[in-house]
Order: structure tokens, then sequence, then C-alpha cells
């Protein structure tokens, strides 16, 4: 496949690209995260590349690899009129997990933004309504991140403390639920 | 609650349709402020049957997730297998043989008819008219009987397996599958006769909940939704995979965007669902159904339980996973609601380090509020089936 | 304790010659073992019986590798190196004589991995996997060997499975000296066994399960308890004796099945080794543990139980100080000792404190096990200021009945029945422990601990070496780390006493005590999944 997008792409804004690939043809680019603005609304509005869809936004946390900075937001951009593909990626650090928001340029983003900040904490900056869309709102932790265990329970109702020593004092080793503070 | 509303001052009542409602399948909660009948604002709120499924799948090997991708799109699960084995199959540079790809083709269409049947039987139903959700169901049974054949499991395939299918069409699955087809086609001419030219059906759709082809694009939608708003793009003809080349079918495309224009898509791929079975049915090779890979495919159980080489091929395939190489994919097909897009990153070892989910049905379900907004509560429930929620895909 | 052969970094900075391996250059230190340095560098290649620890013998022929101008190829474990070798470790010949070797290896090996206990750690499964993709070419019977040999206390022999490397042979031999394995008989009847008239019972027997690559001899507490990709693997120090071996915890939920020396081989302490003795001490973890505060036998809360000592000390406080004596321990943390410390010193203003402390036995060797018991003496000693007295003065002191009150922290504390009696006698006797014993019995207050694999802090080992403990697993209930309980204390009695975690105590301690200004908390590291990437084999 060849690599229309990336070749325009690095011509225009070469400063801001990291680095790009296009591991089994997909073509990717890795850009900063001040850039991120400009360079999606560049690849929306040329024409010849008239990338008008946006497919799928999501985050990749890379904390078990030792990366710095730790998250990475994926977005995969689509042209109907043109069909060709673009996946566009930002690292964003833990320290300051902002990105822009792009409510402004695809509607879908502020639902799949939403899904970001539940599952991995990252803020959109700009976004209109940005609250938890999958998980109740009481939910404490951002569950997608590496060090959120599979296993952990959440608080739901605290018993009386006799009731949990009980339960406890029957069940050996178990440890008692985690505050929500954990 | 006060809003202006042409000038005046009105109340707005607040009523919450769902999450525990009869038509809000796959379980949804919409908070609707309405002023009379009319919905001046509307808020959807998803994720009633959010299981997990991406932190579920970083914790298991890439083989191992396949029962969870049956549980996607359930009503269409042999689309989410197929979807799935294809990305983990791009990330190890690998493709399934001819007569696996023409299997996966045969049942994913088979589980596309299924899917759109399941959403006639909703459609009307939930608007009154039960009978066709009887005929529908009759005829979905049929195809469950068959998918049964050849997987095991009405609904919980995992028939798929990356570098093929699990095993191969039974004997006479040919002949029963071609012989089925007339009858299914039978249900939907009732069912068009019933709706399609239905004087209450038609008020209820028509000019309803309409969608500009700009829109839908913003909104990221894909699929029969998508069509009805007049954008023709579908995966299987814009990037052709599997065998879908070899293919001859047509695309329906909507012109207005509005419910009935999405009603009438799914009706008509249905018909052109059967034509790729039929074409399918007819071409398919003989050969494997699983490539000849030892780091990909396990050993066969008489080997395995008999010879230390295939014991320890099985052993470690299992335990450790499929190791593909350090990279990321993107991998889209077909499904019964749009793009079902799976981006794959992997460390190089045996199980992933994301497993995304790209769910056609959750941008369908992102436009809803714009949808309703201005019609009537009545308006509701046809434009909400229009989008073909699953639950399960939406939320994951 | 390794063989001179394998240690040339020890001598003098080696010579580094330019070597060429797989077409790419390197520095490798001339003479020095060939295996030993593609290890290093990460390159991928198979052994079976190299171990850095051991003399090399090259007996499995699995690390064959190519050499320009030689006429066959060479095991690179038995290949010195030299200025301008050419390396070939990708070649045709070299990865079919891999997959010939893996062949042989395999041919007589059981089908056992459903029921062996090194699956999912075999080095064998790995190989295979690896560098050897063919079906079994065999069609006649394999041959047959002794299948379940008890060959010692705590080690069964699988000889089926044995792939005849002899690394356990050369372990007994050369590190343990007590050779008592041999490999007897020849050819393919070759069996591993022990040594005319011989168990294999020595203290580091269990060094031979390690080391072993394939599931022929399993540790027998640790057989069929569970699959090793289920486990998790946490750094810490063994809390057996003042070595302060170097130790992975395999814990899974809560539970610990087995420590063993870490993954990958350090140079100071015990290099891939542990003894016995070390090995079994994770049993303690969950033998009859205090789980409850206990006031005069009854449980109580925490609560209420601190209340009580707070109230205990007020009493004291309020009389001459000099009456209330604190037991620091030799087996608990130097986080626990300070605290203990600066509560005495600092705001009960006692002129000295006691070791609490098992006494110097005899169960010591040459190699790894020494002769005190306790595993954190030198760090007690570190935190007691020198104002630090022993257990002989406690049973003066209480038999002088200079003490009223006595605040004992950690379990060793040695006291015969008759200051015991004493004890129970004060105004307050308080017992900060783990498992139940004579002298918790008679404490009017027990406060139930944190074990050393349940907590986060600092030993000292006998050479003055501050190493980290981990936390593998949560302790029974109750149970608290010394620390959080004395800052409790503390603070009920009205001393301002802030430590959010072990390290802010670690912090503190640094600034206070001389010996451990140069320590280190050491950097996170998450439990392991011994799976994956993680899997030791």
């Amino acid at each position: 496949m060849s690599r229309t997008v990336l070749d325009k792409l690095r011509q225009r804004f070469e400063a801001s690209i990291i680095e790009t690939h296009d591991f089994r043809g997909d073509e990717t680019a890795t850009i900063r995260r001040e850039a991120l603005l400009e360079v999606v609304t560049w690849l929306k509005e040329r024409n010849d590349l008239e990338l008008d869809m946006l497919t799928d936004m999501t985050a990749v946390d890379y904390l078990e690899q030792g990366n710095d900075p730790r998250f990475q937001v994926v977005y995969h951009l689509y042209s109907v009129s043109k069909s060709h593909r673009v996946r566009i990626k930002v690292p964003v650090p833990q320290d300051d997990p902002v990105v822009d928001s792009l409510c402004q340029l695809y509607k879908i983003a502020n639902w799949l933004e939403r899904e970001i900040w539940d599952m991995y904490g990252i803020r959109f900056k700009g976004h209109p309504n940005l609250k938890r869309i999958l998980l109740y709102e009481e939910f404490v932790g951002h569950p997608l991140r590496k060090d959120y265990p599979k296993e952990r329970r959440q608080p739901l109702i605290r018993r009386p403390e006799p009731e949990i020593a009980q339960v406890l004092a029957r069940r050996g080793k178990a440890r008692p639920l985690p505050t929500a503070t954990e | 609650m006060t809003t202006t509303h042409d000038g005046e001052t009105q109340d707005l009542t607040l009523v919450n349709m769902g999450p525990s409602h009869p038509a809000m399948h796959g379980t949804i909660h919409l908070k609707l402020q309405l002023a009379g009948e009319r919905i001046e604002h509307a808020e959807v709120n998803i994720g009633y049957l959010h299981r997990g499924f991406e932190k579920e799948a970083e914790a298991h090997c890439w083989q191992q997730i396949f029962p969870y991708t049956d549980r996607l799109n359930y009503v269409s699960p042999m689309l989410n297998n197929v979807g799935y084995a294809m990305a983990v199959e791009k990330l190890l540079g690998v493709t399934a043989p001819e007569r696996a790809q023409y299997i996966r083709v045969i049942v994913g269409e088979i589980a596309r008819i299924s899917d759109h049947l399941t959403y006639m039987a909703a459609q009307t139903m939930e608007m009154g008219a039960f009978t066709p959700y009887f005929y529908v169901m009759k005829g979905r049974d049929w195809l469950w009987d068959l998918l049964e054949e050849i997987s095991g499991a009405r609904l919980t395939h995992s028939y798929v397996r990356i570098g093929g299918v699990a095993w191969d069409m039974p004997e006479g699955f040919k002949d029963r599958a071609l012989a089925l087809l007339p009858r299914i086609d039978q249900i939907v001419v009732e069912l068009d006769k019933l709706m399609t030219r239905n004087r209450i059906f038609l008020d209820r759709m028509q000019d309803i909940a309409v969608v500009s082809a700009e829109d839908a694009v913003s909104y990221g939608w894909t699929g029969p939704c998508l069509r009805g708003s007049g954008v023709a793009y579908d995966v299987r003809k814009a990037h052709p995979y599997l065998i879908y080349d070899r293919m001859d079918f047509e695309i329906p495309i909507g012109t207005d965007g509005d419910n009935m224009d999405r009603y009438m898509v799914r009706m008509e791929e249905m018909r052109q669902s059967m034509r790729i079975i039929s074409q399918a049915l007819e071409q398919i090779p003989p050969g494997p159904i699983l490539i000849d890979d030892k780091l990909v495919v396990l050993p066969k159980k008489a080997a395995t339980y008999n010879t230390i080489e295939e014991m320890i091929n099985h052993f470690k395939l299992v335990i450790d996973g499929i190791r593909p190489p350090r990279g990321e994919v993107y991998s889209y097909s077909e499904a019964g609601n749009g793009e079902l897009g799976f981006y794959l990153v992997s460390d190089g070892t045996g199980r992933p380090v994301k497993c995304r989910v790209r769910p056609p049905c959750f941008m369908g379900m992102a436009a809803v509020e714009h949808m309703i907004t201005g019609h009537m509560v009545a308006d509701v429930i046809p434009t909400f089936d229009t989008i073909n929620m699953i639950g399960g895909e939406c939320d994951r | 304790m390794a063989t001179e052969q394998n240690k040339t970094e020890e001598n003098k900075a080696p010579e580094m010659v330019p070597i060429v391996i797989d077409g790419r250059e390197y520095e490798a230190p001339r003479g020095g073992n060939l295996l030993q340095f593609m290890i290093d560098q990460g390159l991928e290649i198979s052994y079976f019986c190299y171990h850095p620890g051991l003399s090399v013998v090259a007996v499995c022929r699995q690390c064959l590798v190519g050499l320009k101008n030689a006429p066959k190829l060479v095991p690179a474990c038995q290949t010195a190196i030299g200025p301008g070798m050419q390396v070939d470790n990708s070649g045709h010949k070299v990865l079919d004589a891999r997959r010939q070797m893996l062949e042989f290896t395999l041919v007589n090996h059981p089908v056992d991995c459903p029921i062996c206990d090194k699956a999912g750690e075999c080095i064998l499964q790995r190989h295979y996997m690896d560098w050897d993709h063919q079906p079994s070419k065999i069609d006649h019977p394999k041959v047959r060997k002794p299948k379940r040999v008890e060959i010692g206390p705590r080690i069964v022999l699988d000889d089926e499975r044995c792939i005849l490397c002899s690394r356990c042979v050369r372990f007994m031999a050369e590190v343990a000296r007590d050779p008592q394995l041999v490999i007897a008989k020849r050819g393919n009847r070759s069996v591993l066994t022990t040594a005319p008239g011989k168990q294999l019972d020595n203290p580091y027997s269990l060094n031979t399960v390690d080391i072993c690559p394939v599931g022929a001899l399993t540790d027998r507490a640790f057989r069929f308890q569970i699959r090793v990709w289920e486990l998790s693997a946490t750094r810490s120090v063994c809390n057996g004796c003042a070595t302060g071996c170097q130790v992975e915890v395999h814990h899974r939920r809560n539970r610990v099945y087995r420590l063993v020396p870490p993954r990958y081989r350090n140079r100071d302490i015990n290099e891939s080794w542990m003894c016995d003795y070390g090995r079994y001490t994770y049993k303690a973890l969950d033998a009859d543990r205090l789980t409850l505060p206990r006031i005069k036998g009854q449980d109580a809360g925490w609560d209420e139980a601190v209340g009580h000592v707070a109230a205990g000390l007020k009493k004291a406080m309020e009389g001459d100080r000099s009456r209330i004596g604190v037991v620091l321990g030799a087996d608990v943390t130097n986080e626990d000792n300070f605290v203990a410390a600066r509560l005495a010193f600092d705001f009960l203003d006692l002129p000295h404190v006691y070791l609490g402390a098992e006494p110097v036995g005899t169960a010591g060797d040459d190699f790894l096990r020494d002769n005190d018991p306790n595993p954190n003496r030198a760090g007690a000693t570190a935190c007691g200021r020198g104002k630090l007295r022993s257990d002989e003065d406690l049973a003066r002191d209480l038999a002088e009945g200079k003490l009223t009150h006595l605040y004992v922290v950690g379990d060793r504390l040695h006291l015969d029945q008759e200051s015991l009696g004493q004890a129970a006698g004060l105004d307050l006797f308080v017992v900060q422990a783990t498992h139940p014993s004579a002298l918790v019995e008679k404490a009017q207050v027990v406060l139930p601990a944190a074990m050393w694999a349940e907590a986060n802090g600092t030993i000292t080992s006998r050479d003055g070496k501050v190493q980290r403990l981990r936390a593998a697993v949560e302790p029974p209930a109750f149970c608290r780390p010394h620390w959080l309980a004395l800052v409790q204390v503390a603070q009920r009695i009205g001393m301002t006493l802030e430590f959010a975690s072990p390290e802010a105590v670690f912090v503190a301690m640094q600034q206070e005590i001389e010996p451990l200004t140069g320590a280190r908390w050491g950097r996170r590291m998450p439990p392991r999944l011994l799976r994956y990437a993680g899997s030791r084999g």
C-alpha cells in the first residue's frame, strides 16, 4: 500500500511527527500532543485527503513496557470518499494526562472521549460533558489502566464493622473491602 | 423544569425510558424531557451491559479470547469471531486457507441474516405488530440449526480459529443450507408484504429521525445506518476481504436517511446475503481448513497424547499463547451493524497489550439524542430500533 | 563458591577483543566463556548443561555453534573467546544441529507434561518451541526407568524425565561439596542415582531442583501443589538467618507456595543458591498465626487493645519512666525497630532498650547458612543507638524488680519460665508477635503482627547489607505491621509521630541512623507473573 497519507503528513508536519511506520500496511504516525488539533483538522479538511470519519479513538497503557510517556491516545481516521486510512498516535504522560478534544471536528468524539476518560482517566480539554459513560458515576478508579487489578472489588455498600469482622473470621485470611481512597 | 419553547415558557416532564423497559433492549436508559409529547431534550445512558471485554482480553492468551468475542454482538456471533480471527492473522502475517475463508463467509452471512431478522422482529414487535416477530423467530431458529450443525452451539459458537476454522462443514451441510435459503426468503417476503407498505408502519417510520449523510459520517456511522443515509460504504465492497471479491452482490443504499430507509436497507441486505451464501456454497473448493503452522495451530489430539513433541507444542501454545511479533494492527470487517474493527497491540508475548473492539452500534447510539430530539415519545421506539443497538457490542 | 574458570571478571579487568557473531561485531573479554558472553548479549541460543555457577562439561551438545576455520560445530560453553573469532549462531548447519540434539533428547522423554511440576518453566519445553518444530519420528516404545524415586527426604526423582545434563551431580560435588549424586550405567540406560550408601539429604539439596532443566528432580513439599504459571513472584529477602539471601516469594492469592533464589544470578550474597532450611521458612506464614489482638487472654478489637496499652503507658509516664522496658526485635524490620526506638528514646526518655533475639546456635555452615538465626540483629543493633542491652540484662532487671512495664516487639525474645512469670506480674506486659509461644501466652496484651513476606521494609544482613523486603501476600485479617501498631500506640499516648508508609519511616531512619545512611529503598518491583515473559524456564 502506498504511503499517500503519511508522505503528505510528513511534508507538512515534519516537526511534529515523532515517528511513522506502516506495519502490516497500516499507515501510522505518532505526533506530539500539542500538534494534535492542527494535524487532525488539516487531515480532515485538506481536499486530497478528506479524512472525514473518526472511525475509532482509544488509549493504550504502556506501564508494563515501562514507556515514558505512559499512555498513548490512538485515533483511527478514514476517508469515505477516498477510501484511505491513517492511525494517529499521541503520547500522553502520566502526571499530566490531558489531550485536546476533537468534539468540534467529529461528533462521535464526544462519546469516544468520554469512554477514554472513564477507562483511563485521560482528560480532554474542551469537552463539553466529560463524565463517565460505561461505568456508574460512583465507580472508583480507571479500570483499563494496567495497575488496576482485574479482580478488584468496588465499594458498594459498607456493612457495619462487627459484621465484617464476623465474615472475615470465618474466611480466615481474607481482607476487608478497599475504601474509596485506595 | 422550564424552558422556552417557541417563545413560551413551559414545564418539562422528566420521563425515564429504561433501563428496565421491554423495548429498551440491550438495556439502555433514555432520560427524556418532554413538553407534552414532544421531546425537548434527551440524554442517553449506556453501559448497563459493560462486562470488561478489553480488560479480560488483556489477561488471556490470543486464542482464548474467542468466547468473549461471541458475546459481543450476540445476535451474529460468527461475524465477531471472524473479525477477531482476521485481526490476529493480520498481526501474525498469515492467511487462512481458501476453504476456511469460504466457510467463514458462509457462516458470516448466515449470521448477518440472523442479525437482520432479529432486527426485523424487534422493530415490528416493539411497535405493536406481534405477528412478524413469530415468523422471524421461526426462520431464525432454522438458521441457528444450521449454525449449530457446523459449530456445535446455537449462539456461542467460538467456531473460528486463528489460522482457519475449528472443523470442516459436516456431510450434507451444503444441501441443507441451499434448501433452507428459499424458506428464509419466503419469510422475508412475508415480512415485506406485512410491513413495508403498511400504512401504520409507514406513518411511524417515514421521515422520522432523518440523519443527513454528513451527520452520519461525523457520527462515525457505518453499516446499514450509514447506507440508509445515502453513503455507499460497505467494507465488503470498499476493501474486500476473505473471498468477497469473488462474490456477486449489491449493496442497497437509502436516499432519505430516515427510519424507513434503514429498515429497507436491512431488508434488501438479507436478500443479498442469501445470494452470497448460495454462490459461496457452489464455489467452495476442497482443502485444509487450518494453516499448517506449528506455532499457531494446535496439533492433532492423537499426536498430542502420544508423542512428547506434540505434547510440548500443545502445552506451550495453550499456556504461553500464540506469540505474534511486536506491533499493532487495525483490522476491520463488515459486521451486522457496520464496520467492526479490532485494534490489537502486541508486545511479542502470548497475550495482548491492548485488544480494542470498535463497536459499530456505539456510534449509532451516540446519535440517538440528536435523532429523537424534536420528535414524539412514540417515535423513540422505532428510531431506537433502527439503530439496532446490541448491548453486548455497544457496552462490551 | 563458583569455580574460577567462569569468573574471569572478578580478577583483573579482562582484555577486550573484537569478535564477530552472525556478522555483527562485539567487544568480548579475551579468554571468556563464549556461551556466557552470548547469553549476556541477549543472543538466542539453547543450552542445558551449562550453568554459570558450575564447571563446564559440554555434555548436552545443545549450544553448538559454528566457528570459522573449525571443521566441526563446537560447543559454545567450552569455547574460550579469542580475538578475531567468527561465530555462526544462525546458519543452517547450526539450526539443524539444535533440532537434532533436541530430537535425541526427546526420543526417550516421557509424555509427562500434564503431570510434571516443571511444566510452564521447563527449559526443554521452551527450547522445543523455539528451535525444534518437527514431530516425533520414533515408532517403538521408549526406554523405561525408575519413575518416582525418593532419593532424599525432600526430593523425588523421575529418571525418565532426566536428560542427563549432570547439573545436579556437579552442584553436589562442586558447590555443596558433598557428592551424593552420580550418573550410573551407560548409553540410553544411564540413570541419575545416589552414590552408593548415600541419600540426597545435604542441607543444600533443593538447589538441584532449581537447576534441573526438566522435571526430573522435584521438591516434595511443592509437588502437585500448584501450577507454576498461576504464581506471581515478589523479590524479597529470606528471614531464616542473618545471611539474608535474596529470594523470590512465589505466591498466588495470598498464599505462598515456595521460596526460590531470584531468576537472575546476583553477584554478592547467594548467587543462584539457597539452603533448604531457608526455603521452607514460608511454611511459618500460614501455620498457626495470631490473628486478633488479645487483652488478658480474651479476643479484642485493635482500638480497645491500643487503648489499653496507651492507658498503661500513660500511667507509667507519670512515675519513674526508667521502669518502662522496650524490647527491640532481631526478627523485625529496621523500620519497626526505628519507630520503637523513637518511642523509647525520644518520647519516653528511656536510658536504654533491650534486644529480643534468639541465641546464636550451631546450625550455620561455611556456605550460606549463618549460626545466628535472627535475620536482623545488625539492624536492631543499629537502631539501639548504642544503648542496647541483652535479654540476660532484661532477665536480671526483671528479677530485681526494676521494671513495671514491658513492651516487646517481635517474637524472638528469650526468657526462661521464671522471668516470664515475673513479666506476667508487671503492671503492663505487651507483646507484638506473629505466632503463639510461651512469651505470648504470658503477655497481658497481644498485638498480632505481619510477617516478613507481608510487610514492606528493610533488614540488615550480617555483612551490614541493607536489603529490601517486599510484601508478597496480605497478612491475616487483623494483623498490622509492627511499625504501624507502634505509631498508633505512640499517637495515643500523645507523641506526635506521623508516618504514612514504611517508606516514610525509611526516609526518616536514613537521616538518623548512621549505618543506614547509604541504604536505598529500592525501586518499585510489582509481583511478576510466572507466565509469558516472566517464566523462570
